[in-house]
């Protein structure tokens, strides 16, 4: 068997008490910079790269403290979505629909013990997935050109719909501010900025961190500063923490399935785990349909997102290594780091560096299983958050959030931006408006401008360009039945599920 | 009813203006079939026709809070743009503590509780973010650090 | 439960995990995100400076991504216009915006260039199974027919990338330029994958984005824009010899403030000279597909100069800018 001899000279290279140290205090770092609103995979992984030079690690020892970070930061992401409804990344952000009410109601515990569960399931099998597949997958890149790209984006905007609010148009309002944002910046295309208003600060774009700390951790301040911290899942009676076996077993298939659409969600540069998670949990929501209690805090909506983005993780490591291209933020540092080490990932890395492949892929399976081993007992002491008084986690939260965005670029302007979306997301949320669209439109709306313009280019302005593959065409059809779909089963619902709670 | 009509009108009017910003557009010697004004005008557009849809179709009123709420959270948007400014020119340590007192008072109105709670925050998470995350933080204003 | 964290950090910090960054160690601003061409400057450059020795502390590297670079820049020029510590990562991305007056406005005469140690090859590159064999083969069938071959690259319409087949044509005396249809992609890598999935007919790029794919058989390089052949890549025919004489590189270098004096700017020119000479530096180059092109100091700022002048008239030319 070539994978076990493979996996054993990984494990060989990974596996002594001098990495797994490392890869305990990654996980336990990458967990809390996961949580910390503003400070993501991304940072948190750039942050710590000096910290390996520093130290004087060797290209072994840095890859699996780095990979712990960022498997640790992708559990970590969870915690402040559950407790405090506030994401602390982006592929986060659909965990809060479940988990909040989960946690309103009193089991705060069971959801970070669900969610740690699914996580681990999804990363799992998205190494597995890594190991057996990855040169083979690679080629999955070569068949996604500029229509294809188009129709896959076309199809998270046009389920959007079916998620959303009990008004239709809201959630359209909600895309339409996102997308309308995304549009802010350098072109790329033409290479000139549009509708900066002259701002050099604004020809990157907005930073959709900045958007998603703004429109949740902000907002969520001035609820409390209105409620004086009642209605939320603060101070709520816990029940005791214990591991609620039933649910985990009753989410068996949700597990695998959402960590298949996540898988292959990552494995398509520029999608990412963001859009691996939110095509998990819209997929899981039509197949539970009206009865599956989608949004009201119900084990499988937690399942679902925490699965698929992070085996959306796992899978965005397969381009990153075997074509060079980077499917997310997180995975660009990794390549960065990778890059400082003298690496350079491409088509040839599995045959020239299997040392360096192996012992990357052994270290993910050692994070993996100490994060799960770590987070199960440590779910008792993340609860114990929601005990801290209001006028301390509030306040505190606003200031890590300061203090994570300012770290980005070091400019006053990302914290101004950053308070305007906090006004913004307070008048949204009173309207019944939902939020996540407008993150999302913020993350792919200048991808899918880009494919279709790329698209056009190429094919001088012939529209039917755009059908010109078996894939844009299934995408096409997959994306008018998700938005046509709700209109009609609409008629069957009775009461339509508010998510901006 | 009168919430979402007004959202609606005003979210009208934004769009509105996004699409006549939009039609401002420079567009370069080197163009391509599409042009960079054609995705933004219809995201225009269809902001437009939802935010009508919002004017005749609107959803019950929301709750909104009393004036009073309101002044609060305008001290509350104030402190935070101070506190924006001042992270530079003042260093970490003396704007986080007051920002992190005010707002920690606008929750839960106890004052000597909220010096206490701001003075901790600061601190504690000065010294998180400086070593065991390694950020380049500036505790105290340039002047007198160096 | 806060304090319980706290602890556990403090911990973790006396157990050596915590860094902490002095006031002076040297700091080198990578003007993008983590990831890029600027970053692996920074990062490689850093490290090795404090591996051999030419910096006492471990160098801190900053990202500050914003307007392609302008953002940094701007940031030097207007608050650290004398900040003796401060290096920042450049390579000709840095003087083609320069030239096209993409920074707002600013010149390149607003700070000092340090020099550069190292360049990646402009390359044009085809899929394996492409019908074009040779660099002529592929202007002729532009000429021909200028709809019939779309072109990939990593940088935005009007960048480095896209001057580069520009170039090439304009020196075969093909002028309608403009017909030329370029996609520009989110990096060198991405526009490789659309090339060998057959989107596009040809990528440009720098050579280091395609020796992977090189080595595994999937792409061919039609030309390299350099004077000589590369050594260790000795098969490919330059562009100058196929008879289109035109030679871009990408290379990479620093800048420092303005306002620093002529003994701070010697002092970091002599770093630099360091590590261009290292061992380190080289392994790094090989690793990555840069060729060896050394300009350390005076000779630099000149070589920016030309170079910021010749862009700038190209730039005219093809109607990039009025």
């Amino acid at each position: 068997m070539d994978i076990l001899t493979n996996l054993s000279l990984g494990f060989s290279i990974a596996l002594s008490p001098y990495t797994l140290m490392l890869a305990v205090v990654g996980c336990f770092l990458g967990t809390i910079i996961g949580a910390l609103p503003g400070l993501g995979p991304s940072n948190g992984v750039a942050i710590l790269i000096p910290l390996t030079f520093t130290l004087g690690l060797d290209a072994t020892s840095a890859l699996v403290l780095m990979t712990a970070v960022y498997y640790g930061a992708m559990y970590g992401g969870r915690i402040s979505s559950i407790l405090l409804n506030i994401p602390g990344d982006e592929p986060a952000l659909f965990t809060t629909l479940d988990g909040y009410p989960m946690a309103k109601a009193g089991r705060a515990g069971d959801a970070l013990v669900i969610s740690g569960v699914a996580s681990f399931v999804g990363a799992l099998l998205a190494t597995i997935g890594l190991m057996l597949l990855a040169p083979m997958l690679a080629r999955v890149a070569y068949l996604f050109g500029p229509s294809e790209y188009f129709a896959l984006y076309l199809l998270a905007f046009c389920t959007l719909g079916g998620m959303a609010s009990n008004n239709q148009a809201k959630a359209a309002i909600a895309s339409c501010i996102g997308l309308g944002i995304a549009m802010i910046g350098v072109d790329n295309t033409s290479g000139m900025p549009r509708l900066t208003g002259g701002n050099l600060h604004l020809y990157d774009g907005v930073d959709f961190l900045v958007a998603i700390v703004g429109l949740f951790a902000v907002a969520e301040v001035f609820f409390f500063i209105e409620s004086h911290g009642k209605e939320s899942s603060i101070g709520v009676k816990l029940e005791k923490v214990s591991v609620p076996w039933k649910e985990i077993i009753l989410t068996r298939w949700v597990m695998l399935r959402a960590s298949a659409v996540g898988f292959i969600a990552g494995i398509l540069p520029g999608a990412g785990a963001s859009l691996g998670s939110f095509l998990a949990y819209m997929t899981e929501k039509s197949i539970a349909g009206e009865k599956g209690g989608f949004g009201t805090g119900v084990a499988k909506g937690i399942a679902a997102p925490e699965a698929g983005n992070n085996a959306a993780a796992g899978g965005a490591l397969v381009p990153m290594l075997t074509l060079g291209v980077p499917g997310s933020g997180t995975t660009a540092v990794l390549l960065a780091l990778l890059m400082t080490l003298n690496i350079t990932p491409g088509p040839t890395l599995f045959t020239d560096r299997p040392e360096v492949v192996w012992g990357l892929i052994a270290s993910l399976l050692i994070a993996n299983f100490v994060l799960l081993l770590m987070n199960v007992p440590m779910v008792k002491i993340f609860v114990r958050v929601l005990q801290v008084p209001p006028a301390i986690l509030l306040p505190g939260v606003t200031m890590i959030s300061f203090i994570g965005i300012y770290s980005l670029s070091g400019s006053y302007f990302d914290l101004l931006l950053m308070i305007v979306f906090g006004i913004l997301g307070y008048v949204l949320r009173k309207l019944d408006i939902p939020t996540v669209p407008v993150i999302l439109g913020i993350l792919l709306g200048g991808n899918m401008e880009d494919a279709l313009r790329r698209a056009m280019v190429i094919s001088d302005g012939d529209g039917w360009y755009l059908f010109s593959s078996p894939i844009a065409i299934g995408l096409w059809v997959a994306a008018v039945l998700g938005f046509i779909a709700p209109m009609f089963l609409r008629g069957f619902l009775k009461k339509p599920q508010r998510v901006t709670d | 009813m009168a919430s979402d009509r007004i959202f609606g009108l005003v979210m009208a009017v934004v769009a509105l203006a996004y699409i006549a910003s939009a039609f401002q557009i420079q567009v370069s010697f080197l163009s391509d079939p599409v042009g960079p004004k054609t995705f933004p005008i219809i995201i225009g557009i269809v902001a437009a026709l939802s935010s009508m849809f919002l004017v005749f179709r609107p959803d019950p009123e929301p709750e909104w809070p009393a004036a009073k709420t309101f002044g609060a959270l305008a001290v509350a948007v104030t402190v935070l743009v101070l506190y924006a400014y001042s992270l530079r020119p003042l260093g970490f340590l003396l704007p986080t503590a007051i920002a992190a007192a005010v707002l920690s008072y606008q929750i839960a109105p106890r004052p000597r509780y909220a010096a206490i709670a701001g003075i901790c925050l600061s601190g504690g998470l000065f010294l998180i973010f400086k070593y065991a995350l390694g950020l380049g933080l500036v505790p105290f204003p340039a002047g007198l650090s160096g | 439960m806060k304090a319980r964290i706290f602890k556990l950090f403090l911990v973790s910090a006396l157990l050596g995990l915590g860094v902490s960054i002095k006031a002076h160690a040297a700091e080198c601003i990578a003007p993008a995100n983590p990831g890029g061409g600027w970053d692996f400057t920074c990062r490689q450059i850093g490290k090795i400076m404090y591996d051999i020795g030419a910096v006492d502390k471990p160098v801190q590297v900053t990202n500050m991504a914003g307007a392609g670079g302008g953002l940094a820049y701007n940031h030097v020029v207007a608050e650290r216009n004398d900040d003796a510590d401060l290096i920042v990562a450049a390579s000709s991305a840095t003087s083609t915006r320069l030239a096209q007056n993409a920074y707002a406005g600013m010149t390149a005469d607003r700070v000092r260039f340090v020099g550069a140690i190292g360049a990646d090859p402009g390359v044009i590159v085809v899929a394996k199974n492409s019908p074009f064999n040779s660099l002529g083969d592929l202007i002729g069938a532009i000429k021909a027919k200028p709809g019939s071959v779309t072109f990939a690259g990593g940088s935005a319409t009007g960048g480095f990338d896209h001057m580069k087949p520009l170039m090439l044509l304009q020196r075969a005396g093909f002028t309608d330029i403009r017909k030329v249809k370029y996609i520009s992609l989110d990096g060198g890598a991405d526009a490789i994958t659309q090339t060998i999935g057959g989107f596009t007919q040809a990528m440009t790029g720098d050579m280091s984005e395609v020796v992977g794919f090189l080595k595994a058989g999937e792409i061919r390089v039609l030309a390299v824009l350099t004077e000589k052949r590369i050594p260790g890549f000795e098969s490919i025919p330059t562009a100058k010899e196929q008879g289109f004489d035109v030679v871009a590189v990408n290379w990479r270098g620093l800048y420092v403030p303005k306002g620093v004096s002529d003994d701070t700017f010697n002092i970091w020119a002599g770093r630099l000279q360091k590590v261009a000479d290292s061992a380190e530096w080289k392994a790094a180059m090989a690793a990555n597909g840069l060729a060896p092109f050394t300009k350390v100091g005076g000779d630099f700022q000149s070589y920016i100069d030309e170079v910021v002048a010749e862009v700038r008239k190209l730039s005219k030319e093809l109607g990039v800018i009025q």
